[in-house]
């Protein structure tokens, strides 16, 4: 016992240096896949797969090529209608049931509770029966927008407005209710107390389920590839499809141009909510969606 | 819309009566997405799971319902799929919980507080990244004339090319790199939160190292561990996307199969009645886990009690 307890103080310990080691073999494993998409994105060969030589052709040709343009705008269209449907309906949700819980609450939750567990293949070929069923906005005969990205939008947003709801009623009930029963009791009407306390206290978990909405919808293949349409066909599904054909370093290029611009916006929200007071690591727990430990 | 939200339950309304909305008001937007494009649509699938393909042209018909559909998903080639989508769903949970306690340990734990943040995002930036392309970065790397296949065979650790794209393999470690961070982030949150001063309450009382980890930071760290699990075991058991790219013919999921009866048979009720059985699969297994589980703590509990009544007593 003493031994072990004398070895905690000797700096070298053999189970810290073990864990380090652990530490760092897992952060390899998750960035080596990545490393390579990024060191192939530089490949001037035919085939993603086989290397030839470094060049810069892919990133030209990917910036050139009309359908993967198009694929990226479509992406990037549906992520931000998804993320703002899921935005204002999860947001909302989080508010009623963190401070107007009832007997609607149980039903609420096993319902969110559903949508969570549901796997994504099933969505899709509910969604698409759906869709060809009511028609409507969601069919052909839409003529005001275009139908492939309104039911992207529509698809992508159920999960995403469960996590929202789930991340913002989190922060709420971490949120002491005083607050705003002292605004109320000051005499500032309904509206004011909204807009001056609760808003400004539960604004970094709307912004952070905000992206992950955002992200899911980039990420999503699998609904996609089912409901989307030959003229809103969204990044990953292109992707998916010249699985089938032939694998070219353009989509590397373009992934890699992706990912910068992700890391970026990253980085912005980082400095945004260091700003509003959060610490490094909350900031970093709120963007992938946990909420933080209370300090 | 905001009339709602501010007001508390016992402060203002005494002082100025005012009309409050109804409470589920503000979830409305929420529940109306959820019925209308969630549990109707699911519902559907559920109906035309009884249904029959009528022809080739048409893809359903429900005049006549019958259970032939899941008789007819219970052939061998879907057994075989079922078990072998199974085995690598659970074993992909469990490696992907042992991979990720000990690393979010040392992150949550070990590595000084100035480093946790910076660590914290740098692990944020693969689940940022799109799912599809980190598994095409799989594809690259593990060609058999690729760069992993060579340094391996440099060092001796194979004799001949690498040989695992193609293989179940191959698609159980797409699966547990896919699906990693997922077990990371609620593992840990639940050690973070963690005070330090229990494990130092632990360590004065004279438990060693396996103790503490065993009887303070485990039991505690269990709702992180149950959140990593599901978050885990239930995409990760609908996911084909990963097989398709790494795991070619050999890489048969459930949720492939769901995908080519609509896809390309066009037979919507076999296609329905096998995503019912695969809910049936993730439902039922969660149930499972949830009553070992229970069990497990059940035992536990009794083994602690007998333990401390005579200090008590």
């Amino acid at each position: 016992m003493s031994a072990v307890t004398e070895r905690r103080h000797v700096r070298r310990d053999p189970v810290n240096a073990l864990l380090g080691v652990w530490g760092i073999v897992v952060f390899v494993f998750l960035f080596l896949p990545i490393l390579m998409i990024v060191i192939y994105s530089f490949n001037d060969g035919r085939a993603l797969v086989v290397w030839k030589e470094l060049g810069i052709r892919p990133y030209v040709d990917a910036l050139d090529n009309p359908t993967i343009r198009n694929a990226i705008f479509t992406s990037i269209r549906a992520a931000l209608g998804a993320a703002l449907i899921a935005t204002v309906c999860g947001s909302l949700a989080g508010i009623a049931l963190a401070r107007r819980s009832g007997r609607w609450t149980i039903g609420f939750l096993a319902l969110l509770f559903l949508v969570l567990v549901t796997p994504e293949i099933v969505d899709a070929i509910s969604l698409l029966i759906w869709y060809v069923r009511i028609g409507g906005p969601f069919g052909p005969d839409n003529d005001i927008l275009n139908y492939g990205l309104f039911r992207l939008w529509v698809a992508h947003s159920i999960f995403a407005t469960a996590v929202v709801t789930l991340i913002v009623r989190a922060r709420l009930a971490g949120l002491d209710e005083a607050l705003e029963e002292a605004s109320a009791d000051l005499y500032a009407p309904p509206a004011q107390t909204f807009r001056k306390i609760t808003l400004p206290l539960m604004m970094p978990a709307v912004l952070a389920g905000a992206l992950l909405a955002f992200s899911l919808s980039l990420d999503n293949t699998i609904i996609s590839s089912f409901v989307s349409t030959a003229n809103a066909s969204p990044w990953p599904v292109y992707v998916f499809s010249s699985l089938r054909s032939i694998l070219r370093p353009e989509i590397a290029a373009m992934s890699t141009l992706v990912l910068l611009l992700t890391l970026f916006a990253l980085a912005l929200v980082a400095i945004v909510l260091r700003r509003g007071g959060q610490s490094g690591e909350e900031a970093a727990a709120m963007i992938v969606g946990v909420e933080a430990a209370p300090k | 819309m905001a009339a709602g939200t501010a007001e508390s339950d016992v402060g203002a309304g005494a002082e100025r009566p005012r009309r409050r909305a109804p409470r589920f008001v503000l979830a409305s937007p929420a529940w109306l997405l959820f019925i209308f494009f969630f549990a109707v649509p699911v519902l559907f699938i559920f109906w035309y799971s009884f249904g029959y393909k009528p022809d080739i042209y048409r893809t359903i018909a429900t005049d006549q319902l019958s259970f032939d559909r899941y008789v007819e998903s219970f052939s061998d080639t879907f057994r075989t799929v079922f078990s072998g989508t199974l085995q690598i769903s659970i074993v992909g949970t469990i490696l992907c919980l042992l991979i990720a306690f000990p690393f979010a340990y040392w992150l949550a734990v070990k590595v000084p507080p100035r480093w946790r943040g910076i660590l914290l995002g740098l692990t944020i930036i693969p689940f940022w990244t799109n799912f599809l392309v980190r598994t095409l970065g799989w594809l690259i790397l593990l060609q058999p004339n690729g760069a992993l296949s060579g340094i391996m065979q440099d060092l001796g650790l194979i004799g001949s090319p690498l040989d695992v794209l193609d293989t179940r393999e191959a698609v159980q470690l797409g699966v547990i790199y896919n699906y990693l961070p997922l077990m990371i982030f609620p593992l840990f949150v639940a050690l973070d939160r963690l005070d330090p001063a229990l494990r130092e309450a632990s360590k004065d009382l004279g438990a060693n190292r396996w103790d503490t980890f065993r009887q303070v930071t485990l039991p505690l760290a269990l709702p992180g561990v149950i959140a990593g699990l599901l978050l885990v075991f239930i995409p990760l058991t609908g996911d084909y996307i990963t097989a398709a790219v790494l795991g070619g013919a050999k890489g048969n999921m459930v949720g492939a199969l769901v995908a080519s009866q609509f896809n390309t048979a066009q037979n919507w009720a076999l296609g329905s009645a096998m995503a019912v059985i695969l809910i049936l699969m993730i439902l039922g297994s969660v149930a499972i886990f949830a009553v070992i589980g229970l069990i497990g703590r059940a035992i536990v509990r009794r083994r602690r009690r007998v333990e401390i009544e005579p200090v008590t007593a």
